[in-house]
């Protein structure tokens, strides 16, 4: 009995939301630039992979085919590095705008990354790059409160309430059929874009990533206890406001606050709790620490280091050592170098990761933040993942440095600085090879995020139950 | 169960103990004692703020009471939500429908929800029709309707049920003369069928028209009850005015 009401229920909401105007248009509006920017985050996703795959290789061919020379000169001639796109990052191109892609590898330096869209785009550009994130985070919560917010307040309005009551249907039953209704009325909208999703992931898979079948499944979970807690939360508003108006006034309210506000809060909150320094003032720090070194990372003792060398091979003079003392006191102003980077940059990261801490807590004032960890994470477009790279970036470029050094220091004489090395030591030094993180690794990364999502999910059915009980008939 | 054992061994079908409401320092209602039988109409006469709506509210379990108890067929309704709605039908002042579906679809949907949803399209349409609705408007929807259009999908949705007790709360206000004369008809129709009826209405001359017992409310009190077969048209008016002068 309880289940053939609330069928009937599920089918009159259903029938009801297609044929108002007002949510076709929306529906039509919110799926057209879901798709919209789903099919260009693909293609640019697509482009983006296919240009870092061909420089990738033009790199790769001008570090073999750069000629004979010293090994130092090819240690700061470099190499570029390039992040790969993963699978998904044309759903939701996380912090990669603003992070950059590629970061060239040279001797005594850890660069900042290059190519970031967002400091090339102009104003129009920055406001018009609308991806399907931002549509499944922004718009389609707004959608969901524009066919939510009357559910109850809607039917005691217009003393449909009292009508319905009178048959003997209970409030669980006609919130549940409401609710079922809804999602199903949502369903003709976001089912295409997820097939449309999957076909793109599967059809053209634009980049590599750690189970990206997975990792797709997840996300879509995410997004869908995100929609979820969204319409518990609009149905437990609709079922306590007095009348339509206000409810919809309240849930607009909750909108702005959590696409608008607390993301701007979280930002400001974090960088207040976690400062970091300007670019600039990091990069002369990282400069005065390279030229003096620090109380606990002394520079290297060039003198010392060279009596070493005498004692280590028994000779009296430079000259007379069988290796090049130059590429040893290079491979020991590498590895200064290296400590100071380590100490600065690996502060900078944390530093950054607790700002992300910051954000996930703050998830409990606004689905959005845990969502948008999520989002960013599963993607593989977030600050972890991104440090994820730099860190595997920043170790093959010790380890180049260490092979040219190493190169330098047995295939020469101190003083010889006419010793140069061919295509054979570059040829020998293999190509970066970069593994993304799996899917264990993202989700260990947002546990809090999924523990507050949940929480919102939980919380908003308990609410949605409480005031449905208590909604008044009049 | 709570039950209550009329003079025929069987409860009334709608029955009011000592029944109160209480609104902060309003009394609403005022142990009223009321007990309707199978094909009893029984009308509530009063001006607004009588009690009227109130009482009706409580047989349907909108509000709970302040003291005493609303039974149907010796059920409480504050313990048998479920039980005793199915035994009723309400038909409020203004029947508000789903303005996105026809008639006959909102009659549908009503009907499956009071469980009658074994009740095929094509007898709802009768039901429709029986109920003073034409034929061609049963398939539009209900946007171009009417307010005596969207009333008789009302009593339509109160047929389709066929309930034991029917509660109205100023069911043809707003109805022209015709359109009421035909809801008398019905409602008569219903009476002899054994339905109960309780009936909130200003209307004197319908209530006079209708009912089997006339009841007049002031400030949340019955204050007097009368059978229809006693008096005529003009004396209820100057028995109704009496009570509200006093």
């Amino acid at each position: 009995m309880i289940r053939h009401s609330i069928r009937h229920i599920i089918r009159k909401e259903f029938t009801d939301v297609l044929r108002d105007g007002r949510f076709r248009w929306c529906a039509i509006l919110v799926g057209a630039l879901l798709l919209v920017s789903l099919g260009h985050g693909w293609v640019q996703a697509r482009e983006a992979q296919r240009e870092h795959a061909a420089a990738q290789a033009t790199a790769r061919d001008h570090w073999e085919s750069q000629g004979e020379k010293n090994p130092h000169s090819a240690a700061h001639y470099g190499i570029y590095a390039f992040k790969p796109r993963l699978a998904l990052s044309f759903v939701d191109e996380g912090v990669d705008p603003y992070t950059g892609t590629s970061v060239w590898l040279e001797a005594h330096r850890q660069n900042d990354f290059l190519l970031r869209p967002a400091q090339d785009a102009t104003a129009a550009q920055r406001i018009g790059a609308l991806t399907a994130a931002q549509v499944l985070q922004h718009l389609v919560p707004l959608l969901i409160i524009l066919l939510t917010f009357g559910a109850l307040a809607g039917e005691r309005e217009r003393g449909t309430l009292r009508q319905l009551l009178a048959t003997g249907v209970g409030r669980r039953d006609l919130a549940l059929g409401k609710t079922l209704g809804i999602a199903g009325a949502l369903a003709l909208l976001l089912v295409p874009a997820a097939a449309v999703g999957a076909a793109a992931l599967v059809v053209g898979s634009p980049g590599p990533a750690a189970s990206p079948v997975a990792r797709a499944a997840v996300l879509a979970v995410v997004y869908l206890i995100y929609f979820a807690a969204f319409v518990a939360l609009s149905l437990a508003v609709s079922a306590w406001a007095r009348s339509t108006r206000t409810a919809l006034v309240i849930l607009l309210g909750v909108w702005v606050v959590n696409g608008l506000v607390a993301p701007r809060v979280a930002v400001d909150l974090s960088k207040w709790m976690h400062p970091t320094p300007s670019a600039l003032e990091f990069a002369r720090t990282v400069e005065r620490e390279m030229a003096s070194g620090t109380e606990d990372i002394a520079r290297p003792d060039n003198e010392a280091l060279t009596e070493g060398l005498l004692t280590e091979y028994g000779v009296e003079r430079v000259e007379d050592l069988p290796i090049n003392q130059s590429g040893v006191l290079l491979q020991a102003s590498e590895e200064f170098g290296n400590r100071i980077f380590d100490r600065n940059y690996g502060a900078l990261w944390d530093t950054f990761e607790r700002q992300g801490a910051v954000h996930e807590m703050m998830a409990v004032a606004a689905p959005l933040l845990a969502v948008r960890a999520l989002s960013m994470g599963l993607a593989g477009t977030d600050v972890e993942q991104h440090r994820h790279f730099a860190g595997a970036a920043e170790t093959y470029r010790r380890d180049l440095m260490r092979r040219m050094n190493g190169d330098l220091t047995e295939n020469s004489v101190s003083g010889d600085f006419s010793y140069q090395a061919g295509a054979e030591l570059w040829e020998s030094t293999p190509p970066l090879r970069y593994d993304a993180p799996t899917l264990a690794w993202v989700l260990g990364n947002r546990i809090l995020s999924l523990v507050v999502l949940g929480g919102w999910l939980a919380g908003t059915i308990l609410m949605a139950a409480a005031r449905v009980r208590r909604a008044e008939v009049t | 169960m709570q039950t209550a054992e009329s003079g025929a061994g069987r409860p009334p079908l709608l029955e009011a103990r000592g029944l109160s409401k209480r609104y902060g320092a309003t009394q609403a209602l005022d142990a009223l004692d009321l007990a309707i039988e199978p094909g009893e109409v029984y009308c509530l006469l009063g001006p607004n703020g009588a009690g009227k709506t109130t009482t009706i509210n409580l047989f349907l379990g909108f509000v709970p009471p302040s003291a005493g108890q609303a039974l149907v067929s010796g059920m409480d309704v504050s313990t048998h939500d479920r039980e005793t709605k199915h035994r009723l039908a309400y038909i409020p002042e203004q029947v508000m429908l789903y303005r996105n579906l026809s008639g006959l679809e909102n009659l549908e949907y009503f009907a499956a929800l009071g469980g009658k949803g074994s009740l095929g399209r094509e007898r709802l349409a009768d039901i429709l029709v029986e109920a003073g609705l034409e034929r061609d408007a049963v398939d539009r929807r209900v946007s171009e309707y009417s307010k005596g259009m969207r009333q008789k999908v009302g009593i339509a949705i109160a047929m389709a049920k066929e309930a034991d007790a029917l509660l109205l709360d100023e069911p043809t206000s707003g109805l022209d003369p015709k359109a009421s004369n035909e809801f008398s008809a019905l409602i008569e129709r219903l009476r002899h069928g054994g339905v109960a009826v309780l009936m909130a209405t200003h209307d004197l001359f319908r209530a006079k028209e209708t009912g089997t017992r006339v009841g007049i409310m002031r400030y949340g009190s019955l204050v007097t009850e009368l059978g229809t077969d006693e008096i005529g048209h003009a004396d209820l008016e100057r028995v109704y005015l009496e009570h509200m002068h006093d």
